[in-house]
């Protein structure tokens, strides 16, 4: 076709002839799909079937062969059903032991309960060992049993903080030593550790109520 | 080819020749076809056990394989319990055994190894095969969602068959190992799945941060990738076994056993829990199978 530029022009004409070709067939051609059957039933042998074409009949399909329903069996009693939530019911039966009237549950319930510590808070927490430890509450966390408070304080002029486990047996009591001064807009006071908002050491205010504290008890003695 | 002389005429004359004056004496009567052979192993009674042997295996097994069996319990969640003389506070699993039942028995005799099948929990029947549905049934046990197996020593470690295994199967202050499925992580790389220190961050480095590098030795080390090369792939969903956790608080109406410590897998897992292979075996064990075993066969 090289040879002859002139017939260039007519080429393309005859694809034109050739595309129809090729389509006309297409549109013609059917397709075979897949009707919808039902499931066949089974067929029940004829009931007046004399025993000796018995035999004739595969083994599986004989009427003395035929599939016997299966008993089912009731299941016990659920363990699943008595108790919905088991992590729940362990927390439940520790508190039980370690805070029998619900007072440290209450006492940082600061959620729900307006007497609670909260956050700001400067508190004392003294130890069954008998170290105390005094400090700004940053934060609580409650998490049922691993419920804890975050103490901050500056002992010999290094900054300490100190997580505690509430329900810890270890922990003997813990007093609110004084309330926030300002009312706290946050849960989590960890701007407190910037040098701008550092509360720094509180025992001051901590030793101040011990005097306090211990003139009251001995007015009561006398 | 050089030419033959013909095959059969040669054998006569061969024949004629030997086998005639070595006939036995013995050419009549009624002789075996198969005469009896000295057997070319030796079999004495004294031998020792082939060590290639399931006697010898299980021989080696049996200071490892647990007295009684085990049970199946449902993963429900992490919490801590504080130990009230130390104030330690432990951090242990919550687990729940529900409708924890034998199904049915392994032995030696029939399948090479002593087991308890065990099932638990529940399953709609219409969601069950009929196999194993008819398993069920025939045992007198209502379809089980999990079942699983537990290898026991001996024959004195099977628990009667429709037995259920409550939660003070375990005693308090035992110790059990606990198997489960860990978390699936799905197709992971290198650097997640082996810990692998993946690539520098910059020095030429482009788009290959995180990934394994060469995946085998240049020619001198045989030029190919050996198998089990570390490689990226599916991370998790494998079973795991944490071993020696300690059994701390056990409920039996609620089917609740606490479990020192963490075990492999999500919430709502399934954890298989048996007395621990490294720890003296429970004192209760064997004591607490044999009156099991005779009140079944009393009743």
């Amino acid at each position: 076709m090289a040879a002859l530029p002139t017939m260039r022009p007519l080429g393309s004409l005859r694809s034109l002839f050739k595309t129809q070709e090729v389509i006309q067939p297409q549109l013609g051609r059917r397709f075979l799909s897949t009707a919808y059957s039902q499931r066949p039933q089974r067929v029940p042998l004829p009931q007046s079937l004399p025993e000796q074409f018995l035999s004739q009949v595969p083994v599986r399909m004989r009427p003395e062969n035929a599939p016997k329903p299966i008993k089912v069996y009731t299941p016990p009693p659920s363990a699943r059903k008595a108790c919905k939530d088991p992590v729940a019911k362990v927390t439940e039966t520790q508190l039980e032991t370690l805070d029998p009237k619900g007072e440290r549950k209450a006492l940082f319930d600061y959620r729900r309960n307006p007497r609670s510590i909260k956050p700001g808070d400067i508190v004392r927490v003294t130890f069954k060992n008998g170290d105390p430890f005094n400090g700004v509450v940053l934060s609580i966390k409650l998490r049922g049993i691993d419920t804890s408070f975050l103490l901050r304080n500056e002992l010999t002029r290094v900054a300490v903080e100190l997580s505690v486990k509430v329900f810890n047996p270890n922990v003997q009591s813990v007093e609110i030593v004084q309330r926030a001064q300002r009312k706290i807009r946050r849960a989590r006071l960890y701007y407190m550790r910037s040098r701008k908002h550092d509360r720094r050491s509180v025992e001051n205010v901590v030793n101040a109520y011990i005097r306090q504290k211990k003139a009251f008890m001995g007015g009561g003695k006398r | 080819m050089a030419p033959r002389l013909p095959g059969g005429l040669l054998q006569s004359l061969w024949d004629t020749q030997l086998t005639i004056p070595h006939v036995s004496i013995r050419t009549f009567g009624i002789r075996s076809l198969n005469p009896p052979k000295p057997s070319r192993f030796n079999n004495n009674p004294g031998l020792p056990i082939l060590e290639s042997t399931s006697t010898a295996a299980l021989r080696r097994k049996a200071n490892s394989l647990p007295l009684r069996t085990g049970a199946i319990g449902i993963k429900k969640g992490m919490t801590a319990i504080f130990d009230t003389e130390t104030g330690k506070r432990i951090p242990c699993t919550v687990l729940q055994l529900d409708r924890v039942e034998v199904v049915s028995h392994k032995t030696r005799q029939k399948h090479g190894y002593f087991a308890v099948q065990v099932g638990a929990g529940w399953k709609h029947p219409s969601n069950m095969l009929n196999s194993l549905l008819g398993h069920f049934s025939a045992n007198g046990l209502s379809p089980k969602r999990h079942v699983f197996e537990f290898r026991v020593r001996d024959e004195a470690g099977l628990l009667p068959v429709g037995q259920s295994i409550q939660a003070n199967w375990f005693q308090e202050g035992q110790y059990v190992d606990a198997r489960s499925n860990t978390k699936g992580k799905g197709f992971a790389g290198v650097m997640k799945r082996h810990g692998f220190h993946g690539q520098d961050r910059s020095h030429g480095v482009s788009l290959t941060h995180r990934s394994m590098g060469s995946a085998g030795p240049s020619q001198g080390g045989g030029s190919r990738v050996y198998p089990g090369k570390k490689m990226a792939g599916n991370m998790g969903n494998t079973q795991n076994t944490v071993q020696n956790l300690k059994i701390l608080k056990v409920d039996v109406e609620s089917g609740i056993v606490v479990v020192s410590g963490a075990i492999s897998g999500p919430k709502g897992c399934v954890v298989r829990i048996q007395d621990a292979i490294k720890k003296p075996w429970p004192e209760v064990a064997l004591t607490e199978t044999a009156a099991a075993t005779e009140t079944a066969t009393a009743a």
